[in-house]
């Protein structure tokens, strides 16, 4: 069976994350599918959306929200995504600055000696710095549709602060974001690897949680690729999710994960040392003095617990934090939207092909018993439960939102 | 002497020959400033400051994002962005409209094009604008019609007002707290609604 395409670019943003596609190629698995793959390097999300949209890359590496939001309206030119395939779980985590650490630590120390942190301690900070009428905080995320945003919005809102009126949001990409915060600019931020560990080895700020303990195994990158594209390149979409199906099982692997450490630090891919980028990748701290926030198994899931199956309840959550943060204004059917974005179809026939049996039916039983009464696989710090089934009585379920459009059934 | 006040163009691009065909090209048109060396919080009160009528930013710039953010979330002072693609095969130069914001340059920018690409760019966005405005504004027209139908429905249940007479005390109530009556009908409701439980 010929390849519809042989030669394919594609577009990564330089993080620890993107490491599926670095040991695609370093370990010859594109070569084993017949793909000749170019890897660029991008400087923003935005920019990654536009080359793929106008074809100028052939597939991506991206936000997982951004998939789901290319189906929105007002959306860029008239391009959807599609992925077959979700890159990791988790990842990301939220840094304060050592100024506003020290202010939380003395404002509630209980609170930030539990684990996992919440946003108590800060909601102290915040009203003591209203009353003293001092400038409010700068957050800093990485992109609007990304889970960075999300979950810092969850975690603020589970303490019932508002992100949009308690505290300043700003967006700026994740390399710059420990100057932002050395130079003062930014005192809390949500970013994926290495720069949590960056910023912590820098001195500049201290890593309180981890995004896998505010929203846990919730799809975090995805193989992104144009719907038309997709369409008209089946064999090589196939070969492409396959490919690096076989580089996420080598990295699920611990033993590998120094080697996937010393392949990222080559400047073509993420360009920073082997000590910032090995301590997400292996679970260990980056200082010796303490142990790093990083250190935890499913830090960074890149293949186990079913990571790789494009889920729609996740683009459903997605969505319903879009209408939650009135980032959606229009009219959608979220629902349809979930259901279009995916493609798991894809992704089952490369498991099947690779003889991985099924990856997604580890723990089979204890999730259609979750699922029957409509609860998915996620966790959330405040210990509710999505409900796939009715998202708009989810929706309606939190106090803390900045809705623009009211939710309501279809039909 | 032009009575019309010169544009304000922000300049977000750290390749100095483009920058001067920029500045070259709205000479006289328009005042340029740079910001290339500011970045995510400073370079929103810079624009915040300056108020630009456009934006003009390096498609690879790793400000994008915080721009792009400018543009979507809440609509916050969205300004329009015009964008430099500077390579080869020119796919990515076919002109893309996002909400229109955006507009693609070709590579091999001439100081000619620049103006002409401001303008269009800036007329594109008005009307967007305009157009989002208004879809915006009937939406919340809707919503407060919908808002005052309960509030004096729930007049008319609980305290026995005509409909005229419950339509009358909004407005009074209204005019004396400086309110509109979208923000009474909802007090109303709220109140009222409560006293219920």
């Amino acid at each position: 069976m010929g390849l519809e395409q042989r030669q394919l670019a594609i577009g990564f943003v330089p993080l620890t994350d993107m490491a599926p596609f670095a040991v695609a190629r370093e370990k010859g698995f594109f070569e084993r599918y017949g793909l000749d793959v170019t890897l660029n390097a991008e400087n923003s999300w935005s920019q990654i959306r536009d080359k793929l949209a106008l074809g100028e890359i052939d597939a991506a590496h991206m936000l997982a929200p951004m998939v789901s939001a290319s189906w929105l309206e007002g959306a860029f030119a008239d391009e959807r995504f599609v992925s077959a395939l979700t890159l990791n779980f988790n990842g990301n985590a939220i840094t304060v600055s050592n100024d506003l650490f020290q202010e939380m630590t003395e404002a509630d120390r209980e609170a930030m000696t539990e684990r996992p942190t919440t946003a108590r301690a800060l909601r102290k900070v915040l009203s003591r710095r209203l009353e003293e009428g001092r400038e409010p905080l700068t957050v800093g995320a990485v992109f609007p549709y990304s889970s960075h945003n999300y979950a810092m919005r969850y975690w603020l809102g589970a303490e019932g602060l508002n992100p949009d009126r308690d505290v300043r949001m700003i967006v700026a990409p994740p390399p710059l974001m420990a100057d932002h915060m050395k130079s003062g600019n930014v005192d809390i931020f949500c970013v994926g690897e290495p720069w949590n560990t960056v910023a912590e080895y820098e001195g500049v700020g201290r890593t309180i949680v981890r995004s896998n303990e505010i929203l846990g195994d919730m799809s975090e990158k995805m193989l992104a690729v144009r719907r038309s594209w997709a369409l008209s390149n089946p064999r090589t979409h196939l070969a492409l999710v396959s490919s690096l199906l076989e580089a996420l099982r080598w990295l699920d692997a611990r033993e590998n994960r120094n080697e996937a450490a010393y392949i990222l630090s080559s400047d073509e891919y993420v360009g920073k040392g082997v000590h910032l980028l090995s301590p997400a990748l292996v679970g260990r701290g980056a200082l010796p003095d303490r142990r790093s926030l990083v250190e935890s198994e499913d830090f960074l899931t890149f293949y186990r617990h079913g990571a790789n199956d494009p889920r729609g309840d996740d683009a459903l959550w997605f969505l319903t934090q879009m209408v939650r943060w009135g980032q959606i204004i229009a009219p959608t059917d979220i629902a349809d939207v979930a259901a279009r974005a995916y493609l798991p179809d894809v992704y089952r026939e490369a498991a099947q092909r690779l003889n991985l049996g099924d990856p997604t039916n580890v723990d089979l039983e204890t999730k259609e018993a979750a699922r029957s009464n409509g609860a998915t696989h996620q966790t959330f710090i405040d210990g509710r439960r999505f409900n796939a089934r009715d998202p708009i009585a989810y929706l309606e379920s939190f106090a803390r939102h900045n809705m623009r459009i009211r939710p309501h059934q279809a039909g | 002497m032009s009575t019309v006040p010169p544009l304000i163009v922000l300049l977000i691009d750290c390749d100095p020959d483009r920058a001067k065909i920029v500045e070259d090209g709205l000479r006289g048109a328009a005042v340029v400033k740079q910001a290339h060396a500011a970045h995510g919080a400073e370079l929103l009160s810079l624009i915040r400051r300056l108020q630009p009528d456009a934006i003009i930013i390096d498609c690879e710039s790793p400000d994008r994002d915080t721009i792009e953010n400018l543009q979507l979330v809440a609509r916050e002072n969205p300004k329009p962005v015009v964008m430099f693609v500077e390579n080869g095969d020119g796919s990515l130069a076919k002109e893309a409209v996002r909400s229109g914001v955006s507009a693609y340059i070709v590579d091999g920018l001439s100081t000619k094009r620049v103006l002409p690409v401001v303008e269009i760019a800036i007329e594109r966005f008005k009307m967007f604008d305009a157009l989002w405005r208004d879809l915006e504004k009937s939406k919340a027209d809707l919503e407060a019609r919908k808002v005052i139908e309960r509030a004096k429905g729930l007049l008319m249940d609980k305290r026995n007002m005509t409909e005229n007479d419950a339509y009358t005390a909004m407005r009074k109530m209204a005019m004396e707290q400086g309110k509109s009556i979208r923000d009474v009908a909802e007090s109303i409701l709220s109140v009222l609604t409560l006293l219920d439980d």
